[in-house]
């Protein structure tokens, strides 16, 4: 079926509640008809729907979420920080904690704020990055959503410090569900780095519906970095989508770690010469983990380039997608693109669909991609246990080593770390389970 | 004192008899040579003692310092202080050299009782081994093997071999792929480590290295047998006349012990 049509929870009932965030703005307003309207006519997509084939929502649509929180959430940041010194904007079950946040002292050009308090700066960025017509949860994120940051660097402006968002679902509401949208709009000649986490304690099943538009003018850089590490019987879905003016540069690392099913759409419009997008991916699932990541670049201009490369290790009977497509158009001469996904099984019932896609439409490109799946080299595992190391840390060193070049690309050395430890602490055991 | 017992060895691999009876005792302090035309059983006699998967032992056994060698995991032998330098020493992307080293001395020093070293205490060690292998400290920083040239390789293998400290060194065709000076550092690396206390196993199938590093023992090996043992006498006839001979040796009379 096109269609999922077993949908337990009444979305729609929901967005008629929601009156608050668009009383005093139009434009809010009719978009948020538009995406009821849209969403009561195409819904979620079902398996038929290509993009996706090999992610059913089947489960998702029998789930009863929650839109009231019954009590109020409460979380312990300090372990979810992944840099110390940031400006920071922490999300607790749907709202902003302020007390745990840091955006009271911002350097000039640069504004941190709830997006339930800028409705009308950032009602301007609203849905330019994003179709509702698309397959997927832009309709219903649209019609629900009702908080998120919104980010703006004016011109010239280069940020001292990271920017992280800290979004957590505390567990206090069972089967709450967030609708999140964020709006980074960056300047000429700005930059900044962005880093978003999504977690929750181990028993928080929830869903996050996140979408974040991105907006980069001339020459704008955006280091942008998002870890979900949130609880395994979560739902995640997600979009990031940038569209990028001359000279921009958007380095985008997307890190899967939790979540009973994630999916991220990934989109990079390149829409200026000399435009360039750095698409990082590292996914490791286990147990009956589901993790879908879909990307597209688009290639609009000549003399654009593009470098992706998404790395999975799956273990126990965990099953990942990736979909990568890279559509270079008839104009874009000189486009240099590459592509790559990797992916390392450590048990027999995990499985990967893996699909990179190029379509090209010009004649003067240079253009490569590919993908791969491997098991643990057994030459290599022999080898570290010839000298000591026993076979669990063996092979999780091997997983590690597999997964390191992802995280190498993190110029930031403190998050570098930190994800590193992140990383470590979640490596699957390795052993093969038959 | 005895380091190494092998007694009647039998080895297969996918039901193909490999090693056939093999007899070959080295005593503490020894160097061993065991020499034998390509298909001998060189390599598989090495797995065997390493620990390799995929090998059926039907017959013999081995004692190694009184432990029965066969039942113990490869990273249990290591740290018992068995090093085998492999003849195509593997590349790993993404694990450095000092990372290997590190993990491999602390396994090493952990089944001994030992704390594991600092930082500083271990950059000083390594460097003075990367001394006698004549080694870069670039290479500490690399990816294991990665990118290195055949030399390079089995210097770095000499490298970890000096470090841990092994008390039976088992070396699989270690002149293979070496230049004329590489072999020279190689062998100064290896010759700086005899003592007493430590016995070698090389297995090679060119007498060659044994130029270099001078063996109390030489040892044909010949269809999964030890067809002749000599001294290093042996080695130089073998240069001379081929392995031609060995397969219309009689059957070997067994190893004294």
């Amino acid at each position: 079926m096109k269609v999922l049509t077993d949908i337990h929870t009444d979305f729609s009932a929901v967005a008629n509640s929601r009156d608050i965030m668009v009383a005093d703005n139009a434009r809010w307003k009719t978009l948020r008809e538009q995406a009821q309207h849209q969403f009561a006519r195409m819904g979620l997509p079902g398996r038929k729907e290509e993009d996706w084939k090999y992610t059913s929502l089947w489960q998702f649509g029998q789930e009863q979420f929650v839109h009231q929180v019954s009590q109020p959430g409460y979380a312990d940041i300090h372990e979810l920080k992944l840099v110390e010194d940031a400006y920071r904007l922490v999300i607790v079950d749907g709202r902003v904690d302020l007390t745990a946040s840091s955006i009271d002292r911002l350097p000039d050009g640069l504004t941190v704020t709830p997006l339930s308090q800028s409705i009308e700066r950032a009602s301007e960025f609203l849905n330019q990055q994003i179709s509702m017509e698309k397959p997927g949860f832009n309709a219903m994120n649209t019609m629900l959503m009702n908080e998120g940051v919104f980010i703006e660097v004016t011109e010239n402006t280069k940020i001292d410090k990271p920017i992280e968002l800290i979004v957590v679902n505390s567990g206090h509401t069972q089967y709450y569900a967030m609708h999140l949208r964020h709006v980074i709009v960056l300047g000429k000649d700005s930059q900044a780095t962005f880093i978003e986490t999504y977690a929750g304690n181990d028993k928080a099943n929830g869903l996050t519906d996140v979408v974040t538009e991105i907006s980069l003018a001339e020459n704008a850089e955006l280091f942008h970095y998002k870890l979900q590490r949130e609880s395994l019987g979560h739902y995640h879905v997600a979009t990031m989508a940038a569209s990028q003016a001359t000279d921009s540069k958007w380095h985008n690392t997307n890190i899967s770690l939790g979540a009973k099913l994630a999916r991220n759409d990934v989109h990079s419009q390149l829409l200026g010469e000399q435009s360039h997008v750095t698409m990082n991916g590292l996914y490791l699932v286990t147990g009956e983990q589901h993790v879908d990541n879909h990307t597209r670049i688009d290639h609009s201009v000549p003399n654009t380039t593009s470098e992706e490369v998404y790395k999975g290790v799956l273990d126990e009977q965990s099953h990942a997608v990736f979909n990568g497509k890279v559509i270079v158009h008839k104009d874009a001469q000189k486009t240099d693109a590459n592509q790559s996904n990797r992916n390392l099984l450590l048990s027999r019932g995990c499985e990967i669909d893996t699909k990179p896609e190029m379509e090209i439409y010009a004649d003067d490109v240079k253009c490569g991609h590919g993908s791969a799946v491997g098991q643990i080299n057994e030459d290599q595992l022999f080898f570290l246990r010839s000298r000591g190391l026993d076979e669990v840390s063996a092979r999780s060193l091997l997983t590690f080593a597999f997964a390191v070049d992802v995280i190498e690309r993190i110029t930031n050395q403190e998050l570098k770390q930190s994800i590193t430890q992140v990383i470590e602490k979640r490596l699957p055991k390795g052993v093969v389970h038959e | 004192m005895k380091m190494l017992e092998i007694k009647n060895l039998h080895a297969s691999i996918e039901g193909k008899e490999i090693l056939r009876g093999i007899n070959l005792t080295v005593n503490a302090g020894e160097v061993h040579a065991i020499m034998g035309p390509n298909g001998a059983g060189k390599s598989t006699l090495s797995n065997v003692l390493t620990g390799r998967e995929g090998y059926e032992i039907t017959q013999g056994e081995v004692i190694y310092k009184g432990q029965n060698l066969l039942e113990l995991e490869p990273e249990e032998r290591a740290r018992r202080g068995v090093f085998l330098a492999f003849q195509y020493p593997v590349e790993i992307p993404g694990v450095s050299n000092i990372y290997l080293l590190k993990a491999a001395l602390n396994a090493i020093r952990k089944h001994q009782g030992l704390e594991e070293l600092d930082a500083i205490d271990f950059l000083t060690l390594v460097r003075s081994k990367m001394a006698l292998v004549k080694m870069d400290e670039q290479f500490l920083h690399r990816s294991v093997n990665e990118g290195f040239s055949g030399g390079e390789k089995k210097r770095n293998e000499i490298l970890q071999m000096a470090l841990l400290e092994p008390q039976l060194a088992i070396m699989d065709e270690t002149d293979s792929g070496l230049d004329i000076d590489a072999l020279k550092t190689v062998s100064e690396g290896v010759n700086a480590l005899r003592s007493p206390e430590r016995s070698f196993v090389m297995i090679t199938h060119y007498q060659r290295l044994l130029d270099y590093i001078v063996p109390d023992f030489v040892h044909v090996l010949s269809e999964g047998r030890i067809v002749k043992s000599g001294d290093k006498e042996l080695a130089k006839e073998l240069e001379k006349s081929g392995y031609s001979w060995v397969h219309d040796a009689p059957e070997p009379e067994g190893q004294p012990a």
